[in-house]
């Protein structure tokens, strides 16, 4: 298929849109193009039948500067010139082709941003990957803007996802497109914006029970929402019940209520280990390739790694059941990673797209659950709206900040702070943005003292959830953790960040107490100025609940 | 009975409030919102409380349409009664600048704290001050409802102001603020972050708003100086109202701030308190009469010009 038409969107004009609109005969496929006028800009609508592996609705010129996108929490979100070239190593492509993308026969040979693009000028984007993958080409002087299907049979008319193009600034396109894609998936999004304790960034898989209770008592008076235990409890990925560092799953979760904290639990659902049992019992509930072997979704320690089938009925009452039981043990906020498994092209037991696949498991999940806080990592973004009520939104955090180092969604406190600035109009709308854990600690750790600070900074004022991951028994920078307490005494905050095309990020938050100021000059040395606006007015609030139900907001200065 | 209906008519909500027991007539002559009345037992700064008759509540029961020419839906909002001050003779007017500050904090802590409810989609703050407006109390106090929908002429403004931002790439009020800065005939006030002015399309006979000069959609971005900077602006226009006719000055008071749970309209929807006085002359009411009522369009008796010229030669110090 070859279109013509390049639209110039720095250069718009009205007409340049109804030529990509009507009706065409592809190879396989007819297509019907609708464009509808938009705030801001324009809605394109299709209507597809027949078969298809993938449509290119239209193509534009490409800016000298473009906003790009990854599809996955730890991919990059950054701005890329025209001499950008991917630099992805050989050898990690085979471990974690499918993680880095969901079409990884291209991804690598080609310059490609999922979901949306944005210039200084203009914003180009898709309102919902519910069937489709939508992506964009670049390729060249040119943008190309397509939804894979993967190969799928239409044999009605189908209507196709929602893609828009905005002509504004950054700072109005982002955070406008973010509501109408959660207003297209119907997002609920929960009043609950926490702040907690993960074991992850300080021990890693070294961590036991008794650990576990010496941080408990540790954390009396941090104030806390949630006490989430890490990567480190179960038998085998797949084999989802505690191992010998660890008592019965109920006793966990009580240990944790006792001390007032909704209990935590990190699970890789979707994720199958090679040494599990529960690859041995069902190898037909994975995913498979062409000759109908279970397919290696990634590699990680140091064990292939296979995708759960979430087509098959078995597997998805397993998966009830699973999530079902955690929440019977008391568990009330459930870390799910390294999602992407379930989006995996192959062989399924329905006939549906990989990223219908993804999302029948993540409503799965949601179904089994019900109101418990569910964190998303490793997931693909656009599917993912509505079903979770956290996203991890970039890379792992780590103990040290490279600045050098690749920026292939591997951990490193800076690349996931960049990401956190980058995706930060997401947080708030289509969930809470996870900026992944402040680490507090003097010691144990190659953050300084500046790194420490400004990653915390940019967390409370981009208003994100806030999880420490420390051995509560060393030396915590007790002032920074009293910086986040007192952020987090009042609600939401109302949060606008400019310069996002530049890199020199302009930070302006506001709360009940007044509008702080986060200005960021270079990311990378961690040079920053931050002003906060205090004001002379201290008025505190107490709350009553009175004996017909009624609440009672009393505010007060001083005392 | 507590539920929202339908308007095939004109596609806007109604609410329908209505109680089985009757409201009580103020038992005694006590205020209610005093120290020792019917809601406060012991001393108090600034308070905002559930309304004890309120027309929508969080948990309001649910409800189910009778069919789709009869649509219902829950009353699922909030009404709060927003109580300024502790002592019952003061007044917007009359309260030290420091106090209407507080109020202005208290308010903004209403508006975010609201809002983290996804089912709120509008918080709508205002007073109405005076009989002739129907309000029952003279403590100085407004209220709150929080709406699970976007009423009406909300909707009007919003779709108004993208309208205009489509049309010119810029925010409607910031143009305004702009060109009345510039011809000052229609000024009443101006500070360093406001103007309190007589708009150019004045409804009311002494109507007066008050725009930010920087575009901000609602109280929230208001830093701490702009903040002091407004709670002037508020005292300066409700001390020119009670002057003008040197009477205590009707008026319904309302802040239009940009919906929830919504941020696509901030950069069109720009932050604007609206002053509505229903006095026409000292002895002089202007009613929302059938006009107004059923057509929505207004007929003001007073050039907005005049207007301005009269309140602006208000002396008032503060
Ligand atoms: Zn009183
Ligand atoms: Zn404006």
């Amino acid at each position: 298929m070859n279109i013509s038409q390049i639209i110039d969107l720095e250069n718009f004009s009205d007409i340049d849109m109804k030529k990509i609109a009507g009706y065409r005969k592809e190879d396989g496929f007819e297509l019907i193009v609708e464009i509808e006028k938009l705030h801001l800009g324009f809605k394109i609508k299709g209507y597809l039948k027949g078969y298809v592996d993938e449509v290119e609705v239209f193509k534009f010129k490409r800016p000298d500067k473009l906003l790009v996108n990854n599809w996955q929490s730890w991919g990059p979100s950054k701005v890329i010139q025209k001499d950008f070239q991917l630099n992805f190593p050989k050898e990690l492509i085979q471990k974690f082709g499918f993680s880095a993308s969901i079409m990884p026969e291209s991804y690598f040979d080609n310059l490609l941003s999922d979901y949306y693009v944005a210039s200084d000028r203009f914003f180009v984007g898709c309102l919902s990957s519910k069937v489709a993958h939508p992506y964009f080409q670049i390729d060249g002087d040119e943008v190309s803007v397509k939804l894979k299907y993967f190969g799928m049979n239409f044999n009605e008319w189908n209507e196709t996802e929602t893609i828009v193009i905005l002509l504004d600034k950054p700072e109005v396109t982002l955070p406008y497109y973010a509501d109408l894609v959660a207003k297209e998936n119907v997002v609920n999004i929960s009043d609950k914006r926490l702040i907690g304790w993960s074991s992850w960034y300080q021990y890693f898989v070294d961590f036991d029970y008794e650990k576990m209770c010496a941080d408990l008592e540790n954390a009396r008076g941090k104030g806390y929402d949630v006490f989430q235990i890490d990567d480190a409890w179960e038998v085998d990925i797949g084999d989802w019940t505690p191992n010998n560092k660890f008592p019965s799953l109920e006793k966990v979760a009580a240990k944790i209520k006792e001390y007032g904290y909704i209990p935590g639990i990190w699970l890789a659902p979707f994720s199958v280990s090679e040494t599990s049992t529960l690859f041995m019992e069902h190898p037909d509930w994975l995913v498979k390739d062409g000759n109908g072997n279970p397919k290696v979704a990634y590699e990680n320690w140091n064990k292939k790694i296979y995708a759960l089938d979430t087509t098959v009925p078995r597997a998805v009452d397993w998966l009830t059941s699973l999530f079902e039981h955690l929440k019977d043990c008391g568990f009330e906020y459930f870390k799910i990673d390294f999602l992407f498994a379930a989006a995996i092209q192959g062989k399924r037991f329905e006939n549906v797209t990989p990223v219908q696949a993804y999302t029948q498991g993540l409503n799965t999940i949601r179904q089994a659950v019900g109101d418990s806080f569910v964190l998303g990592c490793g997931a693909p973004l656009l599917p993912s709206v509505g079903y979770v009520d956290g996203m991890r939104i970039g890379p792992d955090t780590a103990p040290y900040w490279d600045a050098n180092g690749p920026d292939i969604g591997h951990p490193n406190a800076y690349y996931a702070l960049r990401n956190a600035l980058t995706r930060w109009y997401i947080n708030g709308i289509w969930w809470w943005n996870d900026p992944d854990c402040l680490m507090l600690r003097k010691v144990d750790t190659q953050l300084s003292d500046v790194q420490r600070e400004l990653y915390t900074l940019v967390s409370l004022l981009l208003d994100n959830m806030i999880i420490q991951s420390d051995n509560l028994s060393y030396e915590i920078d007790d002032g920074l953790w009293n910086v986040v307490s007192e952020y987090r005494k009042y609600g939401k905050r109302k949060v606008l960040l400019s310069g996002i095309m530049s890199g020199q990020y302009n930070i302006t938050s506001c709360g009940v107490h007044g509008c702080d100021l986060l200005s960021i000059t270079d990311l990378e040395k961690c040079v920053f100025t931050y002003s906060k606006d205090s004001g002379d007015i201290k008025l505190k609030k107490t709350i009553e609940i009175q004996d017909d139900g009624r609440r009672f907001n009393y505010y007060n200065e001083n005392d | 009975m507590m539920e929202r209906r339908y308007n095939v008519l004109t596609d806007e909500w109604v609410m329908i409030s209505a109680f089985t027991q009757q409201r009580p007539t103020n038992p005694t002559t006590t205020c209610p919102l005093c120290v020792g009345g019917d809601e406060f037992s012991r001393p108090y700064d600034l308070a905002s409380f559930d309304n004890r008759f309120p027309s929508m509540k969080v948990d309001a029961p649910n409800v189910e349409s009778e069919n789709s020419l009869y649509k219902k839906a829950r009353s699922n909002g909030k009404c709060e009664v927003v109580v300024y001050t502790v002592d019952h003779n003061s007044a917007m007017s009359l309260m030290p600048i420091h106090q209407i500050e507080k109020l202005i904090k208290m308010w903004t802590d209403r508006y975010l704290e609201l809002s983290l409810q996804p089912t709120i989609k509008y918080v709508f703050i205002f007073e109405n001050r005076g009989a002739e407006v129907g309000a029952t109390l003279s403590h100085p106090h407004g209220q709150l409802y929080a709406f699970p929908f976007l009423p009406k002429r909300i909707e009007a403004k919003v779709q108004s102001l993208a309208k205009y931002y489509d049309e010119h790439g810029r925010c409607a009020i910031c143009d305004v603020v702009e060109n009345e800065v510039s011809i000052r005939e229609r000024l009443v006030y101006e500070n360093e972050s406001f103007v309190a002015l007589v708009p150019f399309y004045a409804r009311w006979p002494y109507e007066v708003h008050v725009y930010p000069k920087r575009h901000v959609s609602s109280l929230v971005e208001l830093n701490n100086s702009e903040r002091n900077l407004l709670s002037k602006v508020l005292k300066v226009v409700t001390m020119k109202y009670d002057l003008l006719f040197q009477q205590s000055f009707p008026y319904m008071m309302m802040l239009f701030q940009s919906p929830v749970n919504d941020v696509r309209y901030e950069h069109a929807f720009h932050f604007h308190i609206e002053f509505n006085p229903v006095k026409r002359d000292k002895n002089k009411i202007k009613w929302m009469a059938s006009v107004e009522t059923g057509t929505w369009a207004f007929i003001n008796p007073k050039l907005p010009e005049e207007a301005a010229a009269e309140l602006r030669s208000v002396e008032v110090i503060i």
